[in-house]
């Protein structure tokens, strides 16, 4: 019964959001852009909770396949190569999801075989570091450090890009959601709870790591492939910045890892905040990200989800 | 009512969501020796780990001297005069034989008395004395397994917790522990000890408690237990009850 | 390029990258330490040292200190800073059995800080510029600036003065005991949070020591922390975590291979370098390379 009602408060919020268009001009107002920019985060938010929350394997490497989303976006595009020419297609998209998949299946399996928690955390890290590197010296294949342009956008209003991102939001949730109640997100939690129980119970560890670890990857891919369509000039220092991996993380933590809706909630209210302090200082927006990070972790390890979880049951 | 050193009463313990120790109550006096003896599993070790701090129990009381040790840590409770030698030994293998006893004293209490308690246990155990720079894990098990008492012994312990201290030794070596064992017990140290060797065990014990799946199901002194038909049926086996 | 080689550059370069890289050394033993019994990478080491850094320029542009003279200030400061950190932020997740938890912490106190010091000293690079900066020695036609001798000097006496407190002292042993098994530990008496406290000052404590050694050598700026931390953790893979000798050596061995890669490969291709035999020693010999015959339990 709970679960109906979540599903209805879903589609309602998500029709909420979509006709938001229809009253506010979203490719002036500030509000669109904000909301454009949180589900953006949810999708990459979405992803790094399932390969943390569910398999607890903390990544840091999701703007290395963020990274990898936009630029083949772009280099599919200036090379025409699946010469449809057509801006919002989503084979480009889908392509540019699957490149990072790949990246992560080559380097997930040496690294999720071999290294535990810190160790992976910094063999991701590592990883991020490289493809910055390798980007930053691609010549003329990947612009170098000034990066790519793409053709000024058809589209001269937001709207595209706003509905896209809501579209790709709830995607993200919802590839969460199912894949958690499925036969994969039981092994998933198996594995996360107790991995040599797991393992002795013949669940194929590193297959279902590799597995989360990809659609993690999948998901940062296509939407950097969204936001590098947005941006039309991708170059390292925007869409290889550490900041598309701790923010999501700050947002996933701060909401809860490991639920469905802790990304999304994080995403949001962590938006909010710094739209907030950008009012005051722009670059004050990390420093509170950082904080909040310290105090979350101290104080409400399991997120806002948890609170609200901690809070009903002593309702009770 | 008698003054006991150790009491525990109606000790529930889990694990999670598994209980592994009912309503267990027992008693330790002061200069004894007393025995915890059962099958794998039944809770022995649960026991030791929820007096000496590591885990805590869900239901009912330890008390110390009177005192409790409810909420006192592993480290408190060894400065409150009870050391526990684990099972396995666990000793600092990177560290020498001589840095493994210095951290013996290394409680509050136990450190003014270092040097004299170094001396004690050098007595005690001259291959120690022999061995003093060489690592821990370089020793034999018998000769760890003594390292293992001995720097359990610098915390100057009113009570010593022994888990299983003759596993995997040969049986020269176990008889040589228990006969350690009961030297330590006439130098005034009491003992509460642990063993799956039961005949052993219940031979050197004043007072017993056989476990069974985290409750007790027998008790008494040594010697009655040994001759319980019961008893060696179940643990010692048909030749030994011929004895 | 190659007909520019000659013994003396070579030489020069192999200088160069052992001195520079006994500042990655003693930024991982402090990384070592803290692992030892905490069991977390402590990822803001590095923007610690900087940190540090800015303290003793700020002590030398506006003070006037000399910058070896303010390790007189500066290292006490970081031991209690060490501390006071460790008992603030770090002392009940260290308790907990998720380890991600405290990792996390470290993630946002790195980000605060770095951040934190962009908007208060600006992200413009600082450099310490006295009269002996530029003193360069040339014996037998090799240069050895004298601020990197210093650094040295300080990183072989701090390793010293570690290895000696980890020996000799009740509490370093303490710390070695704990580190080896915290159960254990606890048993005979040994608190986790007090040894883990001080391999957590004595963690920064180093970090200010390399945090002068920078100031005096090489210009930094708020975000060289991360960079630098990447770099104390392939030295810490190189030496393997618990052997304090090994992470000074592993820092000199990734000093000695950046001074030559970026000789002979562009600037950004030796960082590349660095992080992929960073993989493959994590993947493939994550005891380090210094192991010595395993011993019996």
């Amino acid at each position: 019964m709970k679960e109906k009602r979540a599903i209805i408060l879903t589609v309602l919020v998500t029709i909420a959001f979509a006709i938001v268009p229809f009253f506010l001009d979203v490719t002036t107002s500030y509000f669109g852009y904000f909301l454009f920019l949180s589900f953006c985060y949810t999708v990459i938010a979405q992803g790094w909770n399932l390969v943390a929350g569910y398999t607890g394997q903390i990544s840091m490497g999701q703007h290395a396949f963020f990274g990898l989303g936009a630029y083949t976006t772009a280099i599919i595009w200036l090379h025409d190569i699946t010469k449809t020419g057509y801006y919002f297609d989503p084979v480009t998209m889908i392509l540019s999801g699957l490149v990072p998949v790949i990246l992560a299946i080559i380097i997930g399996i040496p690294l999720l075989s071999r290294l535990r928690g810190d160790y992976f955390a910094l063999g991701t890290l590592g990883v991020g570091e490289i493809i910055k590197v390798i980007f930053v010296k691609g010549g003329a294949f990947t612009g170098a450090s000034d990066g790519l342009h793409l053709r000024s956008t058809v589209f001269e209003s937001m709207k595209p890009y706003y509905w896209t991102s809501l579209f790709l939001a709830l995607f993200a949730t919802a590839v969460v959601y199912f894949l958690t109640r499925s036969r994969v997100g039981l092994a998933l939690r198996a594995i996360r709870e107790d991995e040599t129980s797991a393992a002795s119970h013949g669940i194929h560890l590193l297959k279902y790591k590799i597995f989360a670890f990809a659609v993690g990857a999948f998901l940062a891919g296509i939407c950097g492939s969204l936001y590098g369509i947005y941006l039309f000039h991708i170059n390292p220092d925007s869409v290889l910045k550490l900041d598309w991996t701790l923010y999501p993380i700050l947002m996933c933590v701060i909401g809860g890892t490991g639920t469905i809706m802790g990304p999304v909630i994080g995403a949001f209210f962590m938006n909010a905040l710094f739209v907030v302090t950008d009012i005051y200082l722009v670059q004050l927006h990390p420093i509170v990200a950082g904080m909040l990070i310290i105090l979350v972790m101290k104080f409400m390890p399991r997120g806002l989800i948890g609170l609200i979880d901690t809070i009903k049951s002593r309702r009770l | 009512m008698e003054n006991h050193l150790l009491e525990v009463k109606g000790v529930d313990v889990l694990y999670g969501d598994v209980q592994a120790v009912w309503d267990l109550s027992i008693h330790v006096d002061e200069g004894a020796i007393v025995a915890l003896v059962g099958a794998n599993g039944a809770g022995k070790t649960t026991l030791l780990k929820t007096i000496s701090g590591i885990i805590h129990a869900k239901r009912g009381e330890i008390l110390f001297s009177g005192k409790s040790l409810a909420k006192l840590s592993p480290q408190e409770v060894v400065d409150k005069g009870i050391s526990h030698v684990p099972e396995g030994r666990r000793l600092f293998s990177k560290l020498t034989v001589l840095e493994n006893l210095k951290l013996g004293a290394y409680p509050p209490r136990a450190r003014p008395l270092s040097a004299k308690s170094l001396e004690r246990a050098y007595d005690l155990f001259p291959v120690l004395k022999e061995r003093k720079n060489q690592t821990a894990g370089s020793l034999s098990g018998g000769e760890q397994q003594m390292l293992a008492i001995a720097r359990a012994l610098m915390a100057q312990p009113d009570l010593l917790m022994l888990d299983e201290p003759s596993l995997g030794l040969s049986p020269i070596l176990v008889r040589t522990m228990f006969e350690l064992i009961c030297t330590l017990n006439n130098q005034k140290v009491t003992i509460l000890l642990v063993e799956q060797n039961i005949h052993q065990a219940l031979k050197i014990a004043n007072q017993a408690y056989v476990l069974k799946t985290g409750k007790i199901a027998m008790s008494g002194r040594g010697d009655e237990l040994l001759a319980n038909q019961e008893v060696q049926k179940a643990y010692i086996g048909e030749r030994w009850s011929k004895r | 390029m190659l007909k520019y080689l000659s013994v003396g550059l070579i030489a020069q370069l192999l200088v160069n990258g052992i001195l520079f890289g006994t500042m990655y050394g003693i930024a991982a033993i402090g990384l070592s330490l803290i692992f030892g019994t905490m069991r977390i990478i402590f990822i803001a080491q590095g923007t610690m040292i900087i940190f540090l850094a800015y303290i003793c320029y700020w002590l030398f542009t506006l003070l006037g200190i000399d910058p070896y003279l303010s390790l007189i200030i500066i290292v006490p400061l970081s031991l209690l800073l060490g501390m006071g950190i460790y008992q603030a932020l770090f002392k009940e997740a260290a308790a907990l059995e998720d380890k991600n938890i405290s990792l996390l912490i470290a993630i946002g106190l790195m980000f605060l800080m770095e951040n934190l010091m962009t908007v208060i000293w600006t992200g413009n690079p600082r450099s310490i510029l006295t009269i002996y900066t530029s003193l360069v020695f040339r014996p037998i036609g090799i240069d050895l600036t004298f601020t990197r001798l210093v650094a040295l000097l300080m990183a072989v006496l701090s390793t010293a003065g570690v290895v000696l407190f980890l020996k000799k002292t009740l509490i370093g042993m303490a710390v070695r005991a704990a580190s080896e098994d915290m159960v254990s530990a606890a048993l005979v008496g040994i608190g986790p949070h007090r040894v883990n406290a001080v391999a957590f000052a004595i963690g920064i404590g180093l970090a200010g020591i390399a945090g002068v050694s920078l100031a005096t050598i090489y210009p930094f700026d708020p975000f060289y922390g991360f960079i630098f931390v990447l770099k104390a953790l392939i030295s810490l893979a190189l030496g393997g975590i618990g052997n304090v000798f090994g992470a000074l050596l592993g820092g000199i061995i990734l000093g000695l291979l950046e001074s030559l890669a970026s000789f002979f490969l562009s600037g950004g291709w030796s960082d590349a370098i660095s992080y992929a035999v960073f993989l493959l020693v994590l993947m493939f010999k994550p005891e380090g390379l210094f192991v010595r015959s395993i011993q019996k339990a």
